[in-house]
């Protein structure tokens, strides 16, 4: 006979579960439509928006699937017409914090946790409707639009900054109705201890938090691209996800099943693509001819580098050469510069930018 | 980082030194720092910040949690006017315009700001300056506004238990050892089984509200074997209409002492602190002095009443927020954490303060553990009517002849508290409903005054007994407005974590500020309270939220007449408007 040690009853079916997990991970690997918005997986169980209500056998209140722990012998009951009538009641009353016009992030990025729920849920901003939470935040930064009109409070910006970076920029302010995000002493972004990573804009299931540069990219006409690709900028090769509308890059979202960074960016990986639509990128070789910088061939480019290069060793010494890889280069190039650096300018003064 | 920058302030310093190495400074450093300067700078933060191991953003984000901690340097102090259920039967507009510009005799800015309910509804209305009370402020009659005494409960010449040394000036430690007091801790720390099985005989149960039986909540902490273990008095008694526990701690503080001593030594715990709301100064004084004299006397301490035991008592004092009154916000709180309500399990019996095994107890229920110990559980017990096990305190305010706290019989009904013992309504009006465990009981209406005042009694009329206060609506009253100003105060006091109570208060307090207002109201309205009471009382995350929708449904059960009649002059009005 099975024994029922870590096994439990989703909607009537049997299942096996990995002690220390919740209910709601169980259930959705079960393929249960339990409905979330202060989840993200990332994240410590939280349990504030309700919606993934459980009806557990044996209690008398449902409870909140995140942040209940699956035990041998539990009976579990996730979409009873009862939860899904609450689940509805739920999201209506979170649209009804909200302003009733066209979401910036549903038209210019793609659309926000809360309306694609409420979509799935069938339910609209007809019902509720009263005071508006929150307030937007006039903030400077260059990156990140807060725009608190939108938010609805579920705390995983805060908790993404706290929890994964472990930065603590921002906080909840006040308290019920009143509550609020800020920094310390409700000042800008750029005068707390925010990295303008952008993990906050990312984990935000609205569109309080956006990508500044994204929003109002919305009049280029087209399809939004997207396209998986890994971060130029550094060796740790962060996974990326490329937006663009007409061939035109738009913006970087990051990959949360990225095997390097589990859906976390850094600043310059976040924000920092202004130079692949750049005016002033280079395009061909240049050399200073009488103090100006002159267009040549490829030809006469490799020529007059190693014919410098060549001097400097004749003149000064294999040591007078010192090599740098670039962080952004890939590592056939890096192994390629270490060579040359050992093998033609016989020198072993060779590093990588990203070696910090 | 920023945060990182070494940020010099002497006197924090100081208090931060004097402070750190004690069990649960946050608080007590706060109140330091807002005592010495008026008010929180923004370098002392940061130093706290640094020394304690807090983001700057964090603290100050608990900071503003609170009310009474301030940011700002405010020379003179305004008025604070309490806004709740007894208070607002007054005419608060006209008393608070009348207030601003007279002479106290307290130095004021003469700005007026509304407070929760600061536990003082027998003398409405209080003001409150700076950390200074005047009881008893009337529109029209400001000046007969005194400087606050704690009256002694009215007597109702029947037995009582836990008040009935009070009339005799208790709070010293002389007449209080004169009356027996103190004698309890030993037998705690010689035979602990046979006090918990005392306590479980007794039925004493949680006097906060919740009544969880209280031997089973010693039991559990006691065969833990983790520790330092922890003995908490949950004494922010911060529920509108609720003032029991203030009037223990003024005239019977050893009681709780003593009480809270049984439970250091059955437990094992070495520690207690009495977590008292902000807005109890005057007990934060004879507490303390209480406290020193216990210590003096070898009470409390080393060997606490001669046990070979340690056992301290302390204070921390809140800031100012009634969700600290749940007993997972109040351990978050003393740990200088946001005070939210943590999530249950795991309970604080197991995973308390620190996550340490730690008992969370009201006042009135370790004051009742010294008289069971001295007369036996069944005694206590025997007090009960019928059934029912013990005394209870209530707390009645409103419109109602002899406000104060009554301790009575579990069982006793209802209108005897009122018309009997608390002397009836005003002369010429009848009562009409009250409402219920301060507010978040609901309301009960005339035709149910003779339920009896047990748990199980007013859980068959779908409301609940809780704390024990009871605010008083006579004839002359709007239900509909009482209604508002209960869920107005839940509202405001929501912590703002789990979306059905913080989204869910807000709209019920608009729907009902709707139905009150006369106007014509939205179509669908009714459906929408019912929606949210489902929501609120299925789904909140603790139970503040749970307990909102007790309001509106017995709104709906005792006065449906008074929400016809608006609902049916809202549709007279929009046909009236269609016709011109």
């Amino acid at each position: 006979m099975m024994s029922n040690e870590n096994r439990m009853t989703i909607d009537g079916a049997e299942v096996a579960f990995q002690p220390g997990e919740t209910v709601l991970e169980v259930a959705r690997r079960q393929g249960a439509f339990v409905p979330t918005l202060c989840y993200d997986e990332r994240l410590d169980p939280y349990g504030s928006c309700r919606l993934c209500v459980v009806e557990v056998e044996g209690r008398r209140l449902p409870a909140s699937s995140c942040t209940l722990k699956a035990e041998s012998g539990m009976e579990i009951r996730t979409g009873s017409d009862p939860i899904r009538k609450m689940q509805s009641t739920l999201m209506e009353m979170v649209l009804s914090e909200n302003p009733d016009d066209e979401c910036p992030r549903c038209r210019d990025i793609g659309t926000c946790e809360v309306h694609d729920l409420a979509e799935k849920l069938e339910v609209g901003r007809e019902r509720f409707l009263g005071a508006i939470s929150n307030a937007s935040k006039d903030d400077s930064n260059p990156f990140l639009l807060r725009d608190y009109d939108r938010c609805i409070s579920c705390y995983r910006c805060v908790r993404i900054c706290d929890e994964v970076e472990a930065d603590h920029a921002i906080t909840m302010t006040g308290r019920g109705w009143n509550k609020g995000i800020a920094t310390a002493f409700d000042g800008g972004l750029m005068d707390s201890d925010c990295t303008l990573c952008g993990q906050c804009i990312y984990t935000c299931p609205t569109g309080a938090l956006a990508d500044k540069k994204m929003v109002g990219q919305g009049e280029i006409p087209g399809e939004v691209e997207v396209t998986r690709s890994v971060c130029p900028y550094c060796g740790t090769g962060c996974s990326i996800n490329l937006h663009s509308r007409d061939g035109k890059m738009i913006g970087v979202t990051p990959v949360l099943d990225g095997p390097v960074n589990e859906g976390a960016l850094c600043v310059k990986g976040q924000f920092g693509f202004d130079f692949v639509n750049s005016g002033d990128r280079l395009t061909r070789p240049l050399i200073r001819k009488n103090g100006e910088l002159t267009p040549v061939s490829w030809d006469e480019a490799f020529d007059y580098t190693a014919q410098k290069l060549m001097s400097v060793r004749a003149d000064h010494g294999p040591k007078a050469f010192y090599a740098i890889a670039s962080g952004r280069a890939p590592g056939e190039g890096s192994y390629m510069l270490q060579k040359f650096t050992r093998a033609v300018m016989n020198s072993n003064q060779v590093d990588n930018c990203s070696r910090g | 980082m920023k945060s990182q920058v070494e940020v010099q302030d002497p006197i924090t310093d100081r208090i931060l030194d004097e402070w750190l190495e004690e069990p649960a400074p946050f608080l007590s450093i706060l109140h330091a720092i807002q005592d010495h300067y008026g008010y929180l700078p923004e370098p002392a933060l940061r130093r706290v910040s640094q020394r304690m191991d807090i983001p700057i953003s964090d603290l100050y984000g608990t900071v503003t949690f609170y009310h009474f901690f301030q940011l700002e340097p405010k020379a003179i102090p305004d008025i604070r006017v309490c806004e709740n259920s007894a208070c607002c039967l007054h005419d608060l507009d006209q008393l608070c315009e009348e207030v601003a510009g007279a002479d106290l005799g307290i130095e004021h800015s003469g700005k007026i700001e509304k407070i929760s309910c600061p536990g003082r509804c027998d003398v409405p209305v209080p003001l409150l300056i700076g950390e200074k009370f005047l009881h008893g402020a009337k529109p029209g009659a400001i000046g007969e506004a005194v400087e606050a005494t704690m009256p002694l409960p009215p007597e109702t010449g029947q037995q009582e238990c836990l008040f009935q040394h009070i009339r005799d000036g208790v709070s010293d430690l002389k007449v209080a050892l004169e009356k027996g007091a103190w004698k309890s801790p030993l037998l705690a720390a010689s035979d602990p089984e046979k006090l918990i099985s005392e306590l479980k005989t007794s039925g004493l149960t949680g006097r906060g509200g919740a009544g969880f039986p209280t031997g089973v909540k010693w039991e559990v902490v006691r065969n833990e074997n983790r520790g330092p273990k922890w003995i908490i008095c949950n004494a922010d008694e911060s529920e509108v209409g609720c003032f029991k526990d203030r009037v223990l701690m003024a005239h019977t503080p050893h009681a709780l002492l003593e009480g809270m001593t049984c439970a250091g030594l059955v437990t094992g715990a070495e520690v207690g602190i009495i977590y008292l709301r902000w807005e109890y100064p005057e007990i934060l004084e004879s507490l303390q002095a209480a406290i020193d004299e216990a210590t003096a006397a070898g009470y409390l301490g080393e060997d606490a009443c001669g046990s070979g035991r340690p056992f301290r008592i302390l204070i921390r004092r809140g800031a100012g927020a009634y969700i600290c009154g749940e007993e997972t916000s109040l351990l978050n709180s003393l740990e200088g954490k946001h005070p939210f309500p943590r999530e249950k399990p795991p309970f604080p019996t197991t995973h308390g303060l620190f996550q340490q095994p730690t008992i969370v107890n009201n006042v009135e229920t370790f004051c009742a553990v010294p008289p069971i110990v001295e007369h036996g559980g069944q005694w206590f017990s025997d007090l009960g009517l019928g059934e029912q096990n013990g005394m209870r305190i209530f707390s009645v305010s409103g419109d109602i002849q002899r406000p104060g706290n009554y301790e009575v019989p579990v069982g006793t009904p209802l209108r005897q508290l009122l018309v009997e013992f608390a002397g009836g309504p005003l002369p010429g009006r009848e009562i009409q409903g009250v409402t219920m465990a301060g507010v978040s009981g609901g309301l009960v209406g005339a035709e149910d005054l003779d339920v009896r005042l047990d748990p199980a009694s007013l859980d068959g009329l779908g409301a609940m007994l809780g704390a024990g206060g009871i605010v008083v609506h006579d004839d002359t009253r709007c239900m509909i407005k009482a209604a508002r100003e209960s869920m107005h105060f839940l509202k405001e006091e929501s912590c703002g974590k789990c979306f059905p109570c913080r989204i869910g208060t807000t709209r019920m307090t608009e729907i009902l500020d709707e139905l009150g207002s006369g106007q014509p109201v939205r179509e669908g309205i009714m459906e929408e309270i019912e929606d949210l009471e489902e929501v609120l009382g299925e789904t909140s995350a603790c139970g503040l939220g749970l307990a909102a929708p007790y309001i509106t449904r017995m709104l709906k059960k005792y006065w449906p007449d008074q929400i016809q009649q608006k609902l049916n002059g809202s549709t007279q009005a929009s046909e009236g408007a269609d016709d011109e």
